[in-house]
């Protein structure tokens, strides 16, 4: 049962971590290391940082982000990702989406007893 | 000399290297170079740099198996078309369509091989151009084979050697040439079919 729920995270978290992603680029662009680690950040989001790389490549792939090069202030170049129209438009999709979903579930699984 | 800092990284981007080794290039040196500029990052902005702190850095960023489980798992899946009835339909028609309604059959075999998003183009450009008509092309040959033995051949009252261009070139290397278009007609079907048992059959 235990094994099975952990399961259950892992795909939930699989299919929404590119939401996150591209909620995490809505604003600005940012470079890899900065978005994983923005990412990271929320405890239990990602495990492994360096899953994150496919991840943006096939955001890059499909469409949904772009990249440039930039000169870094320090080091190498770094390679900046922003949000494309498409991206932009997942986004907003998901979002509507998200909620819907988020709260028929709050609307069961935070029922109060008694209320 | 190699800092123990620089070798275990390179160890870890070697081992990525290798577990991405069944992708396209350019996916690969994406990846890798990525994941050093990432690390690149990372050391810089360690305080100390000691190999505690970088294995811990290499821990974070994960087994590099996962991570070309990641690149290969999902992507795959979602550009890995899903393969119909209509496959079918099409293999079958390429075979013997043009037998059971002279190339009209076997032309219907092609749109729908065309149309279907199971294969790629040059395999689609094996099962249309490898045999054109299918088994309908060597059934042909037989047909008029055997037709234009009968009609050389029948009137002879001369002697036996009337039949002489066709009566006798001809069996010996329509058969040769029969078999070859029918072993090789049957062969694209079956690479097509194999292909396609590769493609969908791993979702």
């Amino acid at each position: 049962m235990v094994a099975q729920q952990d399961a259950l995270l892992a795909q939930m978290r699989r299919g929404t971590l590119q939401y996150c992603v591209l909620s995490l680029l809505a604003d600005e662009e940012r470079y890899g290391f900065d978005l994983v680690r923005g990412l990271a950040e929320m405890d239990g989001m990602v495990t492994s940082e360096g899953t994150i790389y496919p991840l943006l490549s096939r955001l890059r792939r499909d469409g949904l982000v772009e990249s440039t090069w930039q000169e870094s202030p320090s080091g190498p170049p770094r390679r900046y990702y922003h949000l494309t129209t498409a991206g932009r438009a997942a986004l907003e999709a998901f979002r509507l989406e998200w909620r819907r979903f988020r709260d028929a579930v709050d609307h069961f699984v935070e029922r109060k007893a008694g209320s | 000399m190699k800092s123990t800092a620089d070798k275990l990284v390179d160890d870890y981007l070697q081992r990525l290297e290798r577990e991405l080794a069944g992708f396209p290039r350019a996916r690969r040196r994406e990846l890798v170079e990525e994941i050093s500029l990432h690390i690149a990052e990372a050391r810089a902005q360690l305080e100390t740099e000691n190999e505690a702190a970088i294995r811990t850095l290499l821990d974070r960023l994960g087994d590099p198996a996962d991570i070309a489980a990641e690149a290969g798992g999902r992507a795959e899946t979602a550009a890995r078309p899903r393969g119909s009835g209509w496959d079918v339909v099409a293999l079958i028609l390429l075979l013997i369509g043009g037998v059971i309604v002279p190339v009209i059959g076997w032309l219907v075999g092609v749109l729908i091989l065309w149309a279907s998003a199971t294969w790629t183009t040059a395999e689609k450009l094996v099962g249309t151009l490898v045999v054109p008509f299918g088994l309908a092309l060597p059934a042909f040959l037989i047909t008029i084979g055997v037709s234009a033995h009968g009609e050389s051949c029948s009137g002879g009252p001369g002697g036996p050697t009337i039949c002489t261009h066709e009566g006798h070139l001809a069996p010996l290397l329509t058969t040769i040439v029969t078999v070859a278009l029918i072993l090789a007609s049957i062969g694209s079907v079956v690479f097509l079919a194999r292909r396609r048992s590769q493609t969908v059959g791993l979702t």
